[in-house]
């Protein structure tokens, strides 16, 4: 059975040891966004704050909810030590069947339980945390889905974007503007002047979260695989103020509107690739005009910062999976690509069946076509698994040619403006590059001029390797 | 009591004393703490230069604190916004490339 909210899936984490309850005080003006960061750096749990300075009873924040492979593992209802590889094959496998939501009455859903409409918004009702010193202000969207839909297809996008409080009424953000939520917005908003509806949704089930990370493609509803990876339809209720369909059980839901002709400043922040570089900008104005949540609502939060944690966690998976689909859709022999958490989606591990230089371009093609979010990818035999960083370093040490393994791509435009490399000049015009690094045998060399790894499984035969095995214990090994 | 606010610059060198159109973030305790306001205000390096002045802190575009504050005397609260279009600041500086 899937979670259906998040209350749901904390009680199942209580089970496997993967919350804590933090009821002593705490203020929400940094001290509990340093110790979710701290958390995430000695790798434990959730943390449930259930009393905040200066905020009600009831009124509490919760920080890490997919932030180690354990709870990504228990919210796909897998038991928590799952291995990765085996995470990754499931979503692989599921995200094949997408069930379209359904569509549930106002009175079932939990998010309308209370509802503040027009001069009752007041954003300063909830305990958005301050989380990094030096940050540009409150961020109450960072484990969040922002819902945005193009009227003239029908296509709804689910999006994890930063939002920040402005004021009581108004949040500044910054989607890139290689976006999909941009996208929408240039299509149809900013040609026409028309408000753009959106609503920022918060705290619901973890898969919904999950799958707002995921970089679908164009005209892609998140929505039915949400569907896929619970294996049952998520439910969906309208919003007060627009024809947006949210999820039903989520805690809290502000919705509103991006204006075409307002801006106000968003950032700096500290960002998933892990520092705070310079992404401070002239932020999308998304004034409130309803803010919808449960009784005792919890507001889900990320303590981002440098890796493990939700946001490399998610983008890991989602990433790792639309890249081989992509890949594949290309024609590039793709085996595996792994997105290791550790690179933030600035680095990217994929095996083919045939490598060479080749297939290098084409891998670095499919990455730099569109908008570029990654910069360094590995290309490696099939024979090495992407799921093993030593092996990968391994064989990028070894078998990447200096000179004639390595192709770079540059661009203007589309360039991931959070890549920490940049410089503030490269980062405000969107200017970037990318590198593949080739760590494959050239596909020319005869079987017999190629290098043998000299490793137990490869350099000794069957045999041998049977009757070191089967003799194991009478050498005196354990 | 002095009243605190702060603001955020590109680089420090980029703010002019004087009277300026600036987006400040009231640092004032309590659950509203942080509240961002767009003001006309005069502006000195040298708080001692305001009359009934209040303090100004200082962040560049990656959150670096500047150590010495300066000081504020707000004029005129102004909109809660400013005219512009999204990701516009992107498109003029591809433009000028």
């Amino acid at each position: 059975m899937p979670f259906k909210d998040h209350r749901d899936f904390i009680e199942t984490l209580k089970k496997t040891g993967d919350v804590i309850e933090v009821t002593r005080e705490v203020d929400w003006d940094l001290e509990a966004g340093a110790i979710g960061r701290r958390m995430y750096e000695m790798g434990g749990p959730s943390i449930w704050f259930k009393k905040i300075k200066d905020y009600p009873e009831g009124f509490t924040l919760y920080n890490g909810s997919l932030g180690t492979w354990r709870r990504v593992a228990v919210s796909l209802g897998l038991p928590p030590e799952t291995p990765v590889r085996e995470i990754y094959r499931t979503y692989e496998a599921r995200i094949e069947k997408p069930i379209e939501p359904i569509i549930v009455e106002k009175k079932k859903a939990p998010c309308k339980e209370n509802i503040l409409l027009g001069d009752q918004v007041d954003l300063y009702r909830f305990p958005t945390p301050m989380i990094h010193e030096g940050d540009g202000g409150r961020y109450i969207g960072t484990w969040d889905l922002v819902v945005t839909k193009d009227p003239e297809t029908g296509w709804t996008n689910w999006g994890m974007y930063r939002f920040m409080v402005h004021n009581k009424r108004w949040l500044a953000g910054w989607p890139q503007p290689t976006s999909q939520l941009a996208h929408q917005m240039k299509k149809y908003y900013l040609p026409r002047n028309e408000p753009m509806p959106v609503a920022l949704v918060i705290g619901t089930d973890p898969i919904a979260h999950m799958v707002a990370t995921a970089p679908f493609r164009l005209e892609e509803d998140e929505a039915k695989f949400a569907g896929a990876l619970r294996k049952e339809p998520i439910e969906l209720v309208k919003c007060e103020t627009c024809d947006l369909l949210v999820p039903a059980h989520s805690e809290i839901v502000i919705e509103g509107e991006i204006l075409t002709d307002q801006i106000v400043p968003d950032g700096p922040f500290g960002e998933y690739p892990g520092y705070r570089s310079g992404t401070m900008a002239e932020g999308v104005g998304f004034r409130v005009k309803a803010i919808t949540y449960r009784n005792n609502p919890i507001l889900t939060i990320i303590a981002l910062g440098v890796p493990i944690d939700d946001s490399s966690i998610a983008a890991a998976l989602t990433a790792g999976m639309a890249m081989k689909r992509g890949l594949n859709h290309r024609g590039v022999p793709v085996i595996d690509v792994y997105v290791p958490p550790e690179g933030v989606t600035h680095l990217i591990y994929v095996s083919v069946k045939k490598g060479g230089t080749e297939v290098a371009k084409e891998v670095l093609d499919f990455f730099t076509a569109r908008r570029v979010m990654v910069s360094k990818v590995i290309v490696l035999d099939e024979d090495i698994d992407v799921f093993d960083s030593g092996q990968v370093l391994h064989a990028f040490a070894t078998k990447c040619h200096p000179g004639r393994g390595i192709v770079v791509e540059h661009y203007e435009g589309r360039a991931n403006s959070l890549t920490p490399c940049y410089s503030p000049k490269e980062r405000e015009r969107l200017k970037g590059a990318s590198v593949a690094f080739d760590a494959t045998w050239p596909p020319e060399w005869l079987p017999e001029i190629i290098p043998v790894k000299a490793s137990f499984k490869t350099i000794y035969s069957k045999e041998i390797q049977e009757k070191v095995i089967q003799n194991w214990k009478s050498y005196g090994f354990k | 009591m002095k009243k605190e606010y702060q603001t955020f610059v590109r680089q420090f060198k980029d703010l002019k004393e004087g009277t300026q159109k600036l987006f400040i973030k009231d640092l004032t305790p309590g659950p509203r703490k942080y509240d961002t306001k767009y003001v006309r205000a005069e502006i000195s390096f040298n708080p001692e230069k305001i009359k009934d002045g209040d303090i100004l802190r200082i962040r560049s575009e990656s959150g670096a604190l500047l150590p010495q504050p300066w000081g504020i005397k707000i004029l005129e609260e102004l909109s809660e916004s400013v005219p512009g279009k999204p990701w516009e600041d992107v498109y003029k500086a591809m433009k000028k490339s």
